[in-house]
């Protein structure tokens, strides 16, 4: 669902840190728009600059030059911070209050009164898997339930956006399946979700488009169906017996061979139906075919990794 | 600046400062000074219960100021280590805002303590059937928590620009000394050269003069003073409130230039 103003628009952002010989550039000329409705995810290798630009959106640091905005306001400004809910990187709750006590305090800052907010709390504390806790003090919470307490937080007030910065950090399994159902059914009502995660599968099942940031810089941005497009693999194995040549053909597709079993990988489905029917009419046995998806995770494995002159 | 939001934040200050029970440990020393009051009077040895009350009174508030000056010194810093300044900023809150909230918790925290001092007092010295003379001391609990509010700020401003244990320390020599830095230079004054005392003249008018917001004495010496005329409260008001907007703009100037 797209259409209307883009809810951040960053252009061009540069974000040093330190200055003089010190100095250390995190984000460098940075751009991209995020439209209503839409579901980003936002990649990158620890240190890439991931948390730095979020902390821009939100207004927290002072951008060395380029532009931030939010909502069509410049980053920072009240007026967008109320439609928006945020999940910090790493957040540790005041240890000395309960759990509705801190959503009172978040809430109410967003503006709810006293009679939305004791609707609010039981119902977002259900969402996220924490009902019955409202009154436990979150010096006993684990790590896990503080980002629970995290995300409860940033829903409290029924923001259109979400910007949420390493969303299932510290959650276990259970708890990342619970959250992507949480963020699957805001995504059905509309909201916009821009978030950065390590988890390259949830990625992979929310979001409609990612952005893959490496050294400050946007090294990819597409849609996620369009990125998962073009890593079709598909897959022959066959066997050659003796010293049979490989007619030329096949040869210069570079199959790896491992004794008499030969491994073709293929990328698109012309040339795998090619392949197939050259062996087939040479008489080399085929032992297996199939076609699988490269994950996104490999992609970006074999991107930021090449980039990194690793294998 | 939203009041609603002020308020919120001040509950969570005062919360922690409840929930922390770092003020009951003040409490319980006070209990201690007003029980030293009633046995001195147990034994009947005159004059030594105003001695003893007015030992007290400045025990109190040196106890109230050193919970004010750490209460202010780490709200700040905790934030941005505990990292609980992000979620509350991302909230559509001005710096300000959050900052007034935090100066209003301390202050609270800092008048729930001294009422708690009070109350113990006032009850320890009626028990012992001795009069208050209640336009003074009232004088003396409102100048104590202007001065409560002078290092409250001078705390907060001290916490953005030194690390925590910094803070602390400087806040409590300052108030230490400033206390009696009066004293000091009324003494030698005249002993001085001519530069000296203009650098004498100097200080004075940079640094508080906290000591004029202590009425102890006169409050337990009722029968030789009488309580201050409106003008020169106004006038003390003026002068503490100087510096209460001076180490605020300071301290605001700080956090505001302060990327998170």
């Amino acid at each position: 669902m797209t259409g209307g103003a883009p809810v951040i628009e960053v252009e061009n952002l540069v974000v040093d840190y330190g200055k003089g010989a010190k100095q250390v550039r995190a984000v460098d000329g940075l751009s991209f728009r995020i439209e209503p409705g839409q579901c980003v995810g936002f990649i990158g290798a620890n240190g890439a600059g991931k948390s730095t630009t979020i902390k821009s959106l939100m207004g927290f640091l002072f951008p060395t030059s380029g532009s931030v905005r939010v909502f069509g306001k410049r980053a920072g400004v009240a007026s967008s911070r109320q439609r928006i809910g945020y999940l910090p990187e790493v957040a540790l709750y005041y240890p000395f209050m309960k759990a509705r006590e801190l959503l009172e305090l978040y809430g109410g800052l967003s503006g709810m009164n006293r009679a939305e907010l004791s609707r609010a709390i039981p119902a977002v504390l259900d969402k996220v898997g924490l009902s019955g806790k409202s009154e436990v003090l979150l010096r006993n919470f684990s790590k896990g339930m503080q980002q629970r307490l995290g995300i409860a937080q940033a829903l409290i007030a029924e923001p259109e956006a979400l910007i949420l910065d390493e969303l299932s950090s510290g959650l276990d399994p259970l708890g990342r399946h619970d959250l992507r159902q949480v963020l699957l059914e805001l995504k059905r009502a509309g909201r916009t979700i821009f978030f950065s995660s390590h988890e390259l599968t949830e990625v992979e099942t929310l979001c409609d488009r990612v952005l893959i940031i490496h050294k400050g810089k946007i090294v990819t941005e597409a849609d996620v169906a369009d990125l998962m497009k073009p890593l079709n693999e598909y897959e022959i194995v066959f066997s050659v017996s003796g010293d049979k040549p490989l007619p030329e053909s096949l040869a210069a597709l570079e199959p790896r061979r491992e004794g008499e079993r030969c491994q073709l990988l293929l990328r698109d489905i012309e040339a795998y139906s090619s392949a197939l029917s050259e062996l087939t009419a040479h008489g080399f046995q085929v032992q297996r075919t199939a076609s699988r998806s490269r994950s996104l995770e490999e992609y970006f494995i074999e991107l930021i990794g090449g980039r990194e002159g690793r294998k | 600046m939203n009041a609603r939001a002020v308020g919120l934040i001040a509950k969570s200050v005062l919360i922690e400062a409840v929930r922390r029970r770092e003020i009951y440990a003040i409490v319980l020393v006070s209990t201690l000074l007003i029980g030293a009051v009633m046995t001195i009077d147990f034994f009947q040895i005159e004059g030594l219960t105003k001695f003893y009350r007015e030992v007290a009174l400045k025990l109190m508030s040196i106890a109230t100021a050193l919970t004010v000056i750490v209460l202010s010194a780490r709200q700040l810093p905790r934030e941005f280590e505990k990292r609980t300044i992000y979620p509350l900023l991302a909230k559509p809150i001005s710096r300000l805002t959050f900052l007034s909230g935090k100066l209003l918790g301390v202050m609270l925290a800092a008048a729930f303590c001294f009422a708690l001092f009070m109350s113990i007092y006032v009850g320890g010295t009626l028990y012992l059937g001795v009069s208050i003379p209640w336009v003074l001391f009232l004088q003396y609990i409102y100048l104590q928590m202007i001065l409560m509010l002078i290092l409250a700020t001078l705390g907060f401003w001290l916490s953005m620009v030194l690390n925590l244990d910094a803070a602390i320390t400087i806040g409590v020599l300052f108030y230490a000394l400033a206390a009696t830095f009066t004293s000091i230079t009324t003494f030698i004054y005249d002993m001085l050269g001519g530069l000296q005392q203009k650098a004498i003249m100097v200080l004075t008018y940079l640094i508080p003069q906290l000591t004029l917001f202590d009425l102890s004495e006169k409050a337990v010496h009722a029968e030789a003073w009488e309580p201050l005329e409106l003008s020169t409260l106004g006038a003390l008001s003026g002068y503490g409130l100087f510096f209460v907007v001076l180490y605020l703009a300071l301290g605001m100037l700080s956090f505001y230039r302060r990327p998170l």
